[in-house]
């Protein structure tokens, strides 16, 4: 085969890959609009009047931006804004609980030695394989005889650490670089200051994750939420929009979406804010283990 | 002088760890054992409990009710579990590729967004369009001159749809963990590969596939931990019908241990889960030891 054959071959193979290349991206377009469907169709039937909430054919994109469906929400008999607050409340009170608990227990874990560390590790890697439907008896009982069963307090108090938050800032604090923490120690610094002035501010992508991945998981709870807070004031909003489903089923599905949109908005958005620590804080999960 | 700093940095170690630990013993640990130790009791407050020893196991294994619903929980895992790692690892070899790097952000983004939504939105969500009459999916259907199907309300199908809305729900985050482990198989070698003419099908099997299979056996044991746990999206889709067809255990030691308050039978059930539980993940360990390149 003459040299501009050859030539000629290369560029014909590379053209097809090319091209492959090009029919998978358009096949993964195609599946990705696919995946999104069912949020087009909650955000448009959001802005459906009731009355026409179910007329054929379904809609994916919004024919008008009227917010009389938000606004019957909040006037609805399901006390929303309640139910609201108390998702945020037990987000936010995890969240911080996490960050502070699984931060001080990961620099002991990753910079400090002492007898019992590795078992007190493993022990604490064995949470990640105990699902809540082990421990939410117990606790349940316990909860009923000192009065926090449907208080929304009581849920928070579960989560206030993590395993798996443990190990994503453990594992993080090992890829950083710990000659600064050494000299500090031998400068004479109490772990305490090293772990506050040095340590921390590192841990930013870290943290960022840890408080979004946290976030959003507590959000999202309903086997705990639905088992410990069971009445109407201490719902949260998972299992408040199934009560919704439930007695507004039939001809109000424009308001159930319209809870819904308001119900996705903070995990939405903060995912999108800070997509990148989270898309990290998977990646690494599945990597380190 | 060094005993004293050593001694020190044990003090600080363990301080550092009492917040997390104290939680971590008074919110798993015990709760953990308290439920091993009601699965072998009659729990009754009020008329007074007593010991019955392996009953509460014995009526689990031995009712052909509880025996259904088991098999629902592992067929449905083995379903999930296969239908996500499989496509995960599917997409994210498809999405490994040059493109655009807004263009790769946007796809993962738009695979990774059920992820990050409360399984009971999503849930609520598709059972809207998997209904009978008045649903989405059958709207179109018929449309094109389909019969509808009875997605949620036949015996024969019902699972099958759970088990779709939960790829679809969770297979973005295996396509993430998938897309990170690909990136770091180097390059240099499936480059040098594919110069060679080896089959692209070769190249996966001796480059690509080991060097991410710790990560595919991370995958299996992680989706297979939350399958077994599978709640909202069955009680939304189908309340665990028709009849038992869809019953998962969770289900079931709700309503045993909070419905009929059958607390002891209820805690059999959640330990029957966590020792499968328990048994997968040795299984990993075992299959990583001896297959998988550390």
């Amino acid at each position: 085969m003459g040299l501009a054959a050859l030539g000629a071959a290369v560029t014909r193979t590379r053209a097809a890959a090319r091209a492959l290349d090009w029919a998978i991206v358009a096949v993964l377009a195609l599946l990705a609009v696919g995946m999104l469907l069912p949020f087009l169709w909650l955000f448009s039937m959001s802005f459906r009047p009731v009355s026409e909430a179910y007329r054929m054919p379904p809609s994916f994109l919004p024919d008008s931006l009227d917010l009389a469906n938000y606004r019957a929400v909040l006037d609805s008999r399901v006390p929303f804004l309640r139910v609201y607050g108390n998702s945020l409340l037990i987000a936010l009170v995890v969240t911080l609980g996490q960050l502070v608990t699984c931060t001080l227990a990961a620099y002991a874990f990753a910079r400090l030695r002492f007898r019992g560390r590795d078992a007190l590790f493993s022990a604490f890697l064995l949470g990640l394989m105990f699902p809540a439907q082990v421990t939410i008896l117990p606790i349940y009982l316990g909860y009923a005889r000192v009065g926090l069963l449907d208080r929304p307090m009581g849920l928070a108090l579960m989560y206030l650490t993590s395993s798996f938050g443990i190990f994503l800032v453990r594992q993080f604090m090992l890829t950083q670089p710990r000659a600064l923490e050494e000299a500090a120690l031998m400068d004479g610094a109490s772990h305490w200051t090293i772990f506050r002035r040095i340590s921390l501010p590192q841990l930013r992508p870290a943290l960022a994750a840890l408080a979004i991945i946290t976030f959003t998981q507590t959000w999202n709870y309903y086997f705990q939420a639905r088992v410990l807070l069971g009445r109407e004031e201490s719902m949260t909003l998972p299992v408040a929009m199934d009560v919704m489903r439930g007695y507004l089923a039939s001809g109000n599905l424009s308001l159930v979406m319209a809870a819904m949109a308001m119900s996705l908005l903070p995990v939405v958005l903060l995912f999108l804010v800070a997509q990148r620590f989270v898309i990290q804080g998977v990646a690494m999960s599945g990597i380190k283990s | 002088m060094r005993s004293d700093l050593q001694r020190a940095e044990a003090m600080a170690g363990w301080l550092f760890a009492a917040p997390a630990g104290l939680l971590y013993a008074s919110f798993v640990l015990a709760p953990v054992l308290l439920t091993v130790v009601l699965s072998f009791a009659y729990y009754d407050p009020m008329m007074g409990s007593r010991w019955v020893g392996l009953e509460n196991y014995e009526r689990f294994l031995t009712d052909p009710r509880s025996l259904g619903i088991l098999w629902n929980t592992l067929r449905f895992t083995l379903f999930a579990v296969t239908g996500n790692v499989l496509l995960g690892l599917l997409l994210a070899l498809a999405l490994n590729r040059a493109m655009p790097s807004w263009l790769l952000s946007l796809l993962r983004l738009s695979f990774f967004l059920p992820v990050i939504v409360a399984a009971a939105f999503a849930s609520i969500v598709w059972s809207y369009f998997l209904a009978d009459d008045l649903g989405v999916v059958n709207h179109y259907l018929r449309l094109a001159g389909l019969p509808g199907v009875r997605w949620l309300t036949d015996g024969q199908t019902a699972m099958a749809s759970i088990v779709m809305v939960d790829v679809w729900k969770n297979v973005g985050f295996f396509v993430v963990v998938f897309l990170a482990a690909l990136q770091g198989v180097p390059r240099a070698l499936v480059e040098a590969a594919a110069m060679d003419a080896t089959p692209a099908w070769r190249v996966f099997l001796r480059i690509t596939l080991p060097h991410i299979a710790p990560v595919a056996v991370f995958c299996v044991v992680y989706a297979s931990i939350g399958a077994l746990q599978v709640y909202e999206s069955i009680v939304i889709l189908t309340g665990g019908g028709p009849g038992d067809a869809t019953r998962s255990l969770s289900i079931l030691m709700v309503e045993q241990g909070f419905g009929s308050f059958k607390i002891g039978y209820a805690a059999s059930i959640s330990v029957v889960m966590t020792v499968i539980i328990l048994l997968i993940t040795a299984a990993q360990q075992w299959v990583s030891r001896r297959w998988v390149r550390p």
